[in-house]
């Protein structure tokens, strides 16, 4: 290594340490350098195609149950009961955000475009419990025992019509034995709608599954 | 000095005059030292904050600001946190000096505030060989390292320790030769004598920085040996947290590691104070003389020249820490002993032949002499 090459090795030292200290200096000296933000007190504005925690809307939602079969990790259960005017009625609609994976599939499928995502994403919490996002807030089982009571009275209604007109008989036999409780409902009900009779507790189960 | 002071505070309270003066002199001394090492504790303790705020700025972040208003009293909460830490000792260690090390490098980084020239007349001890004493007291580090290394039973630690002693022996070299020009120029090795003969009507240009260009080139190196020494990043080839874990204090927790971190700061005040000293003037500004002022201005004066000399370096070494990435351990030998070592020499050797050839004056001092 000549003289050259050493006083070289020097200037190419210090210049690169200039070089280097004059960035680190304009980010140490401008404040709009600073890209942290102060979590709790500032936040981001997600973006518009956000997958956030998932929100039905109850009141378009037909309870076809697309997004039960579609669930690759079946964290939404649904239970539903025809009603009187041969619409199904939700009974319960919970979805497991814990278990979620946000893959945005059931709001894909979703027919009516009642299930969406929002923008939340804060939902931190000892139990895991607190993680199942309720819509239904009434008791599955006052739901099915009223709207079985409808579909009752409209039968009664039906039957006496029918009396008047003096109709076959089977029908209206098979309606008086349902009256009671909720299986003439749930008899009525289509495959897709059907849902676990007794299903407050096995909500995750597929109804779809169980009629395959 | 403490003598002498113990003397006049004897006649100035006659009460006193019962008491042995050996006992008043001694708890002069001790009250001083107490003064220092508060101020280094403080000191100590508000860089590693300041740090950590540069640390932040530089990197895009904002640093630490929850504790007190923009997080000032972060240094107390962390003094708290070490200080209520498991001490925890290795089962296999050599327990002795394990517990010795941390006080010995301590001791050896805060012990050199003893002769740091603060002010005209502040200065714990104006020892007739302060940069002598500096030396050899920051030599007690090196030992405490690698008693730390050793002592550790651990192969990082003892790998760490091994790399601090040969990297700190290597570079006491270019530190002494590059301080040497000072002490040549100034003709003692007490640094209030250094500091003093910095003074003069030129202002700034009294400083031995621009006494010639060998000594110009004597403060960088100074600097560069000295950051070194301080064990700091781009130097820090015995912590490198990335392939040593910590170096050589990776077993120590709570309050023993708490003595090796302040050991570091410390350590990075006194060698900034001492490049201060030597090359920067001190506590001299230009067109003001503090010592003509009254004693207490003159002196709070100075203090707050040289404190903003000092913690400027200070500052000017964290920048550089959050700057550049490590030197792998051959470029570290390198940069000593083939750049470092060599230059200081040749430097030492132009300020010598400088002042012989014209009769100890700078360029500031000729220019001058030719106006009249």
């Amino acid at each position: 290594m000549g003289l050259k090459d050493y006083l070289y090795d020097i200037w190419e030292a210090v210049a690169t340490t200039a070089k280097g200290m004059r960035i680190t200096a304009r980010y140490g000296v401008d404040p709009r350098e600073t890209i942290t933000l102060q979590y709790p007190e500032e936040r981001w504005e997600p973006s518009e195609r956000f997958r956030g925690f998932l929100y039905n809307d109850i009141k378009t939602c037909t309870s076809c149950t697309m997004c039960v079969r579609v669930c690759p990790v079946d964290c939404i259960s649904l239970e539903s009961v025809r009603g009187a005017d041969k619409k199904m009625v939700l009974a319960s609609y919970d979805i497991d955000i814990g278990r979620c994976m946000y893959c945005g599939l059931c709001v894909e499928v979703c027919p009516p475009k009642s299930l969406k995502h929002t923008s939340g994403y804060e939902k931190a919490s000892v139990d895991r419990g607190e993680l199942i996002l309720h819509f239904i807030h009434e008791d599955a089982g006052e739901i099915k025992a009223r709207v079985a009571k409808q579909v009752a009275e409209a039968a009664a209604k039906a039957e006496a019509e029918k009396a008047k007109a003096e109709s076959e008989k089977p029908e209206a036999e098979m309606a008086k034995d349902g009256d009671p409780d909720s299986r003439a409902a749930q008899k009525d009900a289509p495959p897709p709608a059907g849902g676990n009779p007794e299903g407050g507790g096995a909500a995750e189960k597929k109804p779809g599954e169980e009629k395959e | 000095m403490m003598e002498s002071l113990a003397i006049s505070l004897v006649n100035a309270v006659p009460v006193l005059s019962g008491v042995p003066l050996w006992t008043i002199t001694l708890l002069i001394m001790v009250m001083v030292a107490a003064v220092v090492l508060t101020f280094a504790l403080t000191y100590s303790g508000l860089a590693t904050y300041v740090e950590r705020k540069v640390a932040g700025d530089i990197q895009a972040r904002v640093g630490p600001n929850r504790v007190g208003p923009v997080g000032i009293l972060q240094f107390l909460a962390d003094g708290i946190k070490l200080l209520l830490k498991e001490d925890i000792i290795p089962a296999k260690a050599d327990r002795f000096l394990f517990v010795l090390a941390p006080y010995l490098v301590f001791v050896g980084s805060f012990a050199a505030f003893v002769v740091v020239p603060f002010g005209v007349g502040l200065i714990a001890s104006d020892l007739n060989i302060g940069i002598y004493y500096v030396m050899a007291i920051t030599s007690l580090v090196v030992v405490g390292v690698m008693l730390a290394g050793w002592s550790s039973n651990n192969k990082w630690a003892l790998l760490g320790g091994m790399r601090a002693a040969a990297q700190i022996v290597s570079y006491e070299i270019p530190v002494g030769m590059a301080l040497l020009p000072a002490v040549l120029i100034a003709g003692s090795l007490s640094l209030q004598d250094i500091v003093r003969s910095q003074g003069g009507l030129f202002g700034i240009f009294g400083w031995n920085l621009f006494h010639n260009p060998f000594t110009f080139l004597s403060f960088f190196l100074y600097y560069v040996a000295a950051l070194a020494e301080t064990n700091r990043t781009p130097f820090d080839i015995p912590e490198a947290e990335s392939e040593l874990v910590s170096g050589y204090h990776v077993e120590y927790s709570g309050i023993r590691f708490a003595f090796f971190f302040l050991a570091e700061y410390g350590d990075m005040f006194v060698v900034s104070a001492l490049a201060t000293a030597c090359f920067l003037g001190g506590w001299h500004v230009p067109f003001l003389d503090a010592e003509a002022l009254p004693a207490l201005w003159g002196n709070l004066f100075s203090l707050g020249v040289f404190l903003g000399k000092t913690l400027s370096l200070v500052v000017l070494m964290m920048w550089i820490r959050w700057t550049l990435p490590r030197l792998r351990v051959d470029q570290l030998m390198r940069v000593a002993w083939k750049y470092l070592v060599p230059l200081t020499f040749f430097n030492l050797l132009g300020v010598s032949l400088w002042l012989l050839l014209f009769h100890g004056k700078g360029i500031p001092q000729m220019i001058a002499s030719l106006f009249g």
